[in-house]
């Protein structure tokens, strides 16, 4: 071989072998309709998150960020939030405690204590549960724990009754995080009321691709795809992506726009906004399955991206289910039907004009919050935080600086997205977004309104008058629409001492509140009433109330006070803090009309909840 | 193709490569859309700018190299030309493979950047292997 061509082979043959395999490589994968075709994602196998990062990095390092992973855990090392270090916690006449065994792993055990005299008594007796914890769920507001006890049939996962509050280091017994009343000390039913079975209940929306395995004997053979809120549980199992895009030349030649309408993934930005909220609603909107017996077998069925109504219904108020009468689910919804729970927040989106009314599909869940790009309490986007929610659709030059009538820092939200909803023992913005209108509910206890919410000094007629005044629009009050009690307080008051309980519990979180426009010793005198309640949720949020108004405004004596109050504790306990706090805040509001607060009291009666999940 | 081209040229590389800097910088200050917001993109247009000056300077150690080495005109002429090549297939393969990007790997042209490193490995190899007396027909019998 001459030596001008051995330099050519030599210094160019690599490059051109390499040029002609990729021209080929690229030729095939061109031609090869696997690579471009259709895809069947259903029934694909889930790949877990870790494979998922190997080629979205960044996303998945933002989910990792965010509570939807840490969603259910393995219970060990840091997962565990609470300490499991002995501490104990006496309710309803049975001690909890918790510590760890000699693996390390964290113990739960729960035996009545003298003042019970309920199952598991006394030393040496057979305790009411004595259990390994496994797994962990939650980890933002409050974490609950899961252990594996065969009560009705092998495999079974129970949620054990008490839970570590994060915000408040304490441990909490999850009768007082739901809207119940308190149960009979000593009541080994009422003290589990809330042992619930992991299997069939919290998997589903809890976990990724979830099967609970539901066996014809009563055991469970449960699996799920990957523990928490991972990548497939928005995108679909992967599987069949993951096989397609293993050849280097597909993703080379896979433009952005050709990957998203590939079909192998789903990808919520992509979809329409009705079709990309349906896959929050999944688990953000409570539903009523098609074929439960399939559900308990197989899982959801649901496949993001497909029609959530394919396998579900959501439910609203007046949604019926077979063999039970009237709507069972009502009081999870506020008279005009705007949910006042979490875990509604899909209905409530779909009870919006922004949603209805809105061009190209109407607002959706991805407008205001992002898996990716957001903070993780609340994962709001970054751009849509604040007033900033309402300004991709709403021209604000168009709307007037007056409008509202309200001084800066009263955002669109504060009035249009009020915190009427309750969830993780606290309130919560409802999701259907809505323009107050007080005087249509002149009249009527039964539903907050928004601007009452912040002006906890005034009635609902007053709220009324005042939209006129500001010339916003609303409803004048009916002539006849009349409530003696209206003249009596402002509506907060009324629905703090006569509300039912979810009212109660928004009342407290309303006074608790910076922009609460009553002084905070007034509010904290009001606030004292609810420490006395029936039930666990309001006495909590009435002593987290008081504990917050007093630091805001610097009473150290009342914080003093109220640090040694415990929702949960028994009853002369408390009664001696309330004492107490009288004693510093002044009498009862209604000290001087008791058949005033006896009628509340009496209201408060006639309207116990008892809504569990 | 010519010492003296194979010299300004790769100077020309380093300058324009270098230019690129500029680019990128100027981006990065002015928070320009679809640069900011686009790690993968940002991550192989930095490719593309660090490579192409990188191997630009490699071209002028090369030039360098062959004078100083006498590497045989039968050889030398081929070996700049790979040598530059490669360089410039690397720097923009890069670049356009990272302006062509899809959802998680770069556009075609990342396909050039495989041919221009064999090119400029193989040029690279070359002057260090071949001797002043590879030239000469082999010696008779």
């Amino acid at each position: 071989m001459s030596r001008p061509r051995l330099a050519a082979i030599w210094l160019f043959g690599p490059a051109l072998v390499f040029a002609a395999s990729a021209l080929v490589g690229v030729g095939l994968t061109l031609a090869d309709d696997d690579a471009w075709g259709p895809v069947e994602r259903r029934g694909a196998a889930v790949v877990r998150s870790e494979t998922c990062a190997r080629c979205h990095p960044d996303e998945h390092a933002s989910w990792r960020r965010t509570y939807h992973r840490t969603m259910t855990q393995e219970a060990v090392g840091d997962a565990v939030l609470a300490p499991f270090a002995g501490e104990s916690l006496d309710y309803l006449g049975f001690r909890a405690t918790m510590d760890r065994g000699a693996d390390g792993r964290p113990h739960l055990r729960i035996a009545a204590t003298e003042a019970g005299e309920g199952e598991g008594e006394g030393e040496g007796a057979t305790p009411l549960l004595d259990v390994d914890v496994v797994m962990t769920v939650g980890s933002h507001r409050y974490q609950q724990y899961l252990a594996r006890i065969d009560r009705q049939g092998e495999g079974e996962v129970w949620r054990l009754p008490v839970a570590w509050h994060v915000g408040e280091g304490r441990w909490i017994h999850l009768n007082g995080a739901f809207l119940e009343p308190e149960g009979t000390i000593g009541a080994a039913d009422d003290y589990l009321r809330h042992l619930s079975r992991w299997n069939d209940n919290c998997v589903f929306c809890h976990n990724t691709e979830p099967r609970p395995g539901a066996r014809a004997d009563g055991s469970f053979a449960t699996e799920v795809g990957e523990l928490g809120i991972a990548c497939e549980a928005c995108h679909g199992p992967a599987g069949a992506h993951v096989e397609r895009h293993a050849n280097p030349m597909r993703r080379i030649l896979a433009r952005a726009e050709v990957a998203a309408a590939d079909g192998s993934i789903a990808d919520p930005h992509a979809l329409p906004p009705g079709r990309s909220s349906e896959i929050c609603g999944r688990c953000h909107g409570n539903r009523i399955a098609r074929d439960l017996a399939q559900v308990l077998r197989e899982g959801d069925g649901f496949l993001p991206g497909e029609p959530l109504a394919d396998v579900s219904r959501p439910i609203f108020a007046d949604s019926a289910i077979g063999g039970v009468d009237g709507a069972p689910f009502a009081e999870r919804f506020w008279p005009d039907g705007t949910p006042r729970l979490s875990a509604y927040e899909y209905q409530a989106l779909l009870l919006s004009p922004c949603h209805q009314e809105g061009e190209g599909g109407g607002l959706g869940c991805g407008d205001c919050h992002s898996m990716h790009a957001s903070e993780p309490s609340m994962q709001v986007r970054a751009d849509r935080r604040g007033d900033a929610a309402c300004r991709g659709c709403h021209d604000m030059s168009a709307i007037p600086a007056t409008h509202g009538g309200h001084p800066q820092g009263v955002g669109c939200t504060d009035c249009h997205m009020p915190r009427i909803t309750y969830g993780l023992v606290q309130g919560m913005i409802s999701h259907r977004i809505a323009s107050p209108d007080p005087g249509a509910w002149v009249g009527r206890d039964d539903q907050p309104d928004a601007c009452t919410q912040c002006h906890v000094d005034r009635s609902r007629r007053w709220a009324a008058e005042a939209m006129a005044r500001l010339d916003l629009r609303g409803s004048p009050p009916a002539a006849d629409a009349e409530d003696e009690a209206e003249s009596w307080a402002s509506r907060a008051l009324l629905d703090l001492y006569g509300g039912d309980p979810l009212q109660r519990v928004l009342a407290a979180d309303a006074l608790s509140r910076a922009s609460a426009t009553a002084p905070p010793r007034e509010r904290m005198a009001w606030l004292v009433g609810a420490l006395e309640d029936e039930y666990p949720a309001v006495r909590f949020a009435a002593g987290r109330a008081v504990a917050a108004v007093a630091e805001a405004s610097g009473e150290a004596e009342v914080a003093a006070t109220i640090a040694r109050y415990d929702f949960l504790g028994a009853a002369d306990g408390r009664l001696e803090v309330v004492d107490a706090l009288r004693a510093t805040l002044g009498p009862d509001p209604f000290a001087d009309r008791p058949e005033r607060r006896q009628r509340l009291l009496d209201s408060q009666e006639r309207q116990l909840l008892w809504i569990g999940e | 193709m010519t010492a003296e081209r194979h010299l300004r040229l790769s100077i020309a590389a380093v300058a324009l490569f270098l230019a690129m800097g500029l680019w990128l910088e100027a981006m990065y200050g002015l928070r320009a859309e679809g640069w900011i917001d686009d790690p993968l993109r940002r991550e192989f247009l930095r490719l593309g700018h660090s490579h192409g000056a990188l191997l630009g300077l490699v071209n002028v150690a090369l030039a360098w190299g062959i004078e100083r080495l006498e590497t045989p005109a039968t050889w030398a002429g081929k070996i700049r030309l790979a040598a530059w090549l490669g360089a410039l297939f690397v720097g923009v393969g890069f670049v356009a493979g990272g302006l062509t990007h899809g959802p998680t790997d770069p556009g075609p042209p990342i396909l050039m950047v495989p041919a221009g490193a064999l090119m400029t490995l193989t040029a690279t190899v070359a002057v260090a292997l071949v001797r002043p007396t590879d030239a000469r027909p082999p010696a008779a019998d």
